[in-house]
């Protein structure tokens, strides 16, 4: 009986002096770290950027600034970014800073956010390099996030079976019908390639402006019908009679099994597939008339940011030509500033894809294309 | 007298933390579905309407993916029924190393992960796979594709359910008295005979409520179909997603629920009457 009492107590003892310790080093952490300022980094996305920021940019970021330091949070694939956006907006709301310096997210929460007037403004003053970044870019989201990188959809073929790649999209479509089972795009319910093949159909017949802002009202759909009627007429042409795949990587696997010779697929995925090898060595992309969509990736600084300033120093490191290759060369993305500040060699590399590309339609319009194309191309 | 209203309460209160969880997260989840889908829309009249059951059942989609749906459950609870049964006479009336070496091997599909098996069916059944590799190795050229059409959703549900299966339908067959089966023989029953007037009819019971369990359960499957699925026509679990989370229409996607849950419900009625009439019979 004795002897388990002060078992008990021994247990419990032990337990309190690690929570001691536990809470003692947490407090101690920022006091030894005087002088060195700590920024708290929350990036979404997949495990390319992850790599982009723990590999590349840090490194390179607090080398120049070693006045900084980085601690970086990882939200795979933007899962738990409600919980950051709840913590933001409730720091905002009674009047504090958050411990959240720089967020890299989906465009819902930017836009959520500037209604709430969450993220800091851009401005040459606070940021001398935004003059590099292209006007429009910006103004999309009002100076509130920071289009730091890009990508777009394209057409990649294997050079091995196409020697005259098509350059506008009339000419991809008559290729397709020219050779029927070689080309296809996944469904448009699982990728954005997919949907950016489909909405240039789209497209096609009607304006890309006018779906693309903010307005939103079913019976301009109408001016669809020529698209579907085209997508319908093109699916006995595409891969295995008609057959979509799921996913971004099921189309490039397709391309790497040369099961089919052409495909829309992500200019980041595809660079990244083939500097690695996946793909054919005679896969080449191009970007054809007029352009596929494409999207900018942006970073956001909470206004209530307990670091501004080192937010902001990173920002502004963000779009120095060094930081800009680092996207080409880590996950081939697109440069956010203008390409005409960017070293000439990148600029060769990239001359048959880096053209402007197509806007996103708004959501409501993109759901419905999404219902549409089931409803009117692979069903009924 | 104090003793049994203890043991009741204590019952009670055992009882109480998953009557809470049925209640809160599948009937009021249930209700209000049911009530969302059939009141008016915003400016419409008081009362209840099937309006939208109507536009919902107007789409030739979604009517092919309803019909879709019900006939792939059929077919693979058949197949499922078909190939587990023999296997769980085999694995009760077979004494014997082999048996009892299949009894383990036949139960690793319930060890392997959905997703995982999809994948795996995909490998093993598409183009340029083992299964196209060694029909075209035997002479057979043209045969239809295996995956991402009904014939690979119901493939991989089949490999999938058919431990399952076979093990309620093994638990009804342990049931039966060997004597009924060796007074059967006796008097020169044969193996089909013995199986048709003793087996069958005593194991009635665990068949209903495999046949019901195995519809609603292929039938309410997402990750296969989704992943070994074709573009269209698809199985409801995913089109309901694709409506929630796709199209952004949250109340066909309901809607759509509740259609399901009916169709699920009214099978479910087969399972009830079957477990209760058990029951009574123990």
């Amino acid at each position: 009986m004795g002897r388990s009492v002060r078992r008990r107590w021994i247990v419990m003892a032990s337990v309190m002096i690690v929570a001691v310790c536990l809470v003692g080093f947490q407090g101690a952490n920022p006091a030894r770290a005087a002088g060195v300022v700590t920024l708290n980094l929350y990036i979404g996305g997949d495990t390319n950027i992850f790599d982009l920021w723990k590999k590349a940019f840090l490194p390179a970021f607090t080398k120049r600034y070693p006045q900084y330091k980085a601690n970086m949070v990882e939200l795979l694939h933007d899962n738990g970014s409600e919980g950051i956006y709840a913590k933001i907006l409730a720091a905002k709301r009674t009047g504090r800073t958050v411990d959240v310096d720089l967020w890299e997210t989906t465009p819902g929460f930017l836009d959520q956010g500037i209604a709430e007037g969450l993220w800091v403004k851009l401005s040459p003053k606070l940021v001398s390099n935004v003059t590099k970044v292209p006007a429009p870019t910006l103004e999309a989201v009002d100076y509130y996030g920071l289009p730091y990188r890009g990508s777009s959809v394209v057409i990649g073929y294997n050079s091995q079976f196409i020697k005259n790649p098509p350059q506008t999209f009339d000419d991809l479509v008559a290729w397709i019908k020219a050779n029927p089972g070689k080309f296809t795009y996944c469904d448009p319910n699982t990728c954005g390639s997919g949907t950016a093949f489909v909405t240039a159909a789209i497209y096609r017949y009607t304006s890309a402006e006018k779906f693309a802002a903010k307005a939103y009202d079913t019976k301009d759909e109408a001016a669809w019908a020529p698209g579907w009627k085209l997508l319908k007429e093109l699916q006995p042409a595409m891969y295995n009679n008609g057959f979509h795949p799921n996913g971004n990587v099921a189309v490039l696997q397709l391309l790497a099994q040369q099961n089919i010779w052409m495909a829309s697929v992500w200019s980041d995925m595809g660079l990244d597939w083939y500097s690695r090898g996946q793909l054919p060595k005679t896969m080449r992309f191009i970007q054809i008339t007029p352009p596929l969509m494409g999207d900018d990736s942006r970073v956001m600084v909470p206004a209530g940011s307990a670091h501004l300033e080192g937010a902001l120093t990173l920002l502004n490191w963000l779009l120095t030509p060094e930081a800009q290759t680092m996207v080409i060369d880590v996950v081939a993305g697109y440069p956010g500033i203008d390409w005409k500040y960017m070293p000439e060699s990148v600029r060769q590399k990239f001359i048959d894809v880096a053209k402007a590309f197509a806007p996103w339609p708004n959501p409501k319009y993109l759901a419905d294309i999404k219902r549409l194309w089931h409803e009117q191309v692979v069903g009924g | 007298m104090t003793e049994s209203r203890r043991q009741g309460a204590l019952g009670l209160a055992l009882v109480l933390p998953p009557l809470c969880l049925l209640f809160f997260l599948v009937v009021v989840p249930a209700v209000t579905a049911v009530v969302e889908t059939l009141a008016p829309g915003p400016g419409g009249s008081a009362g209840l309407t099937v309006a939208r059951y109507a536009e919902v059942l107007s789409a030739k989609v979604i009517r092919t993916d309803i019909a879709f749906s019900v006939v792939v459950t059929l077919i693979s609870v058949a197949a499922v029924f078909v190939l587990g049964y023999p296997l769980a006479l085999y694995l009760r009336f077979s004494p014997g190393r082999l048996a009892s070496l299949l009894a383990v091997v036949f139960t690793i599909p319930l060890f392997v992960p959905v997703v995982i098996a999809s994948f795996a069916m995909i490998t093993f059944l598409v183009n340029h796979g083992l299964v196209s590799t060694v029909l075209y190795r035997l002479g057979i050229e043209t045969f239809p594709p295996l995956v991402y059409n009904a014939t690979g959703i119901v493939l991989t549900e089949v490999w999938a359910s058919l431990p399952f299966a076979v093990l309620i339908l093994g638990a009804g067959l342990q049931a039966i008295d060997d004597s009924l089966i060796d007074s059967a023989r006796d008097v020169g029953a044969g193996r089909v005979r013995t199986f048709a007037t003793i087996i069958l009819p005593l194991n009635a019971i665990p068949t209903r409520i495999t046949l019901t369990l195995l519809f609603i359960s292929v039938f309410g499957s997402f990750t296969i179909p989704y992943l070994v699925g074709g573009n269209a026509p698809q199985m409801l679990g995913v089109t309901m997603t694709n409506y929630l989370t796709q199209y952004l229409r949250r109340t066909d996607a309901v809607t759509m629920a509740v259609l399901a849950f009916v169709i699920a419900a009214a099978v479910g009625v087969v399972y009830v009457a079957s477990v209760s009439r058990r029951e009574r019979d123990v």
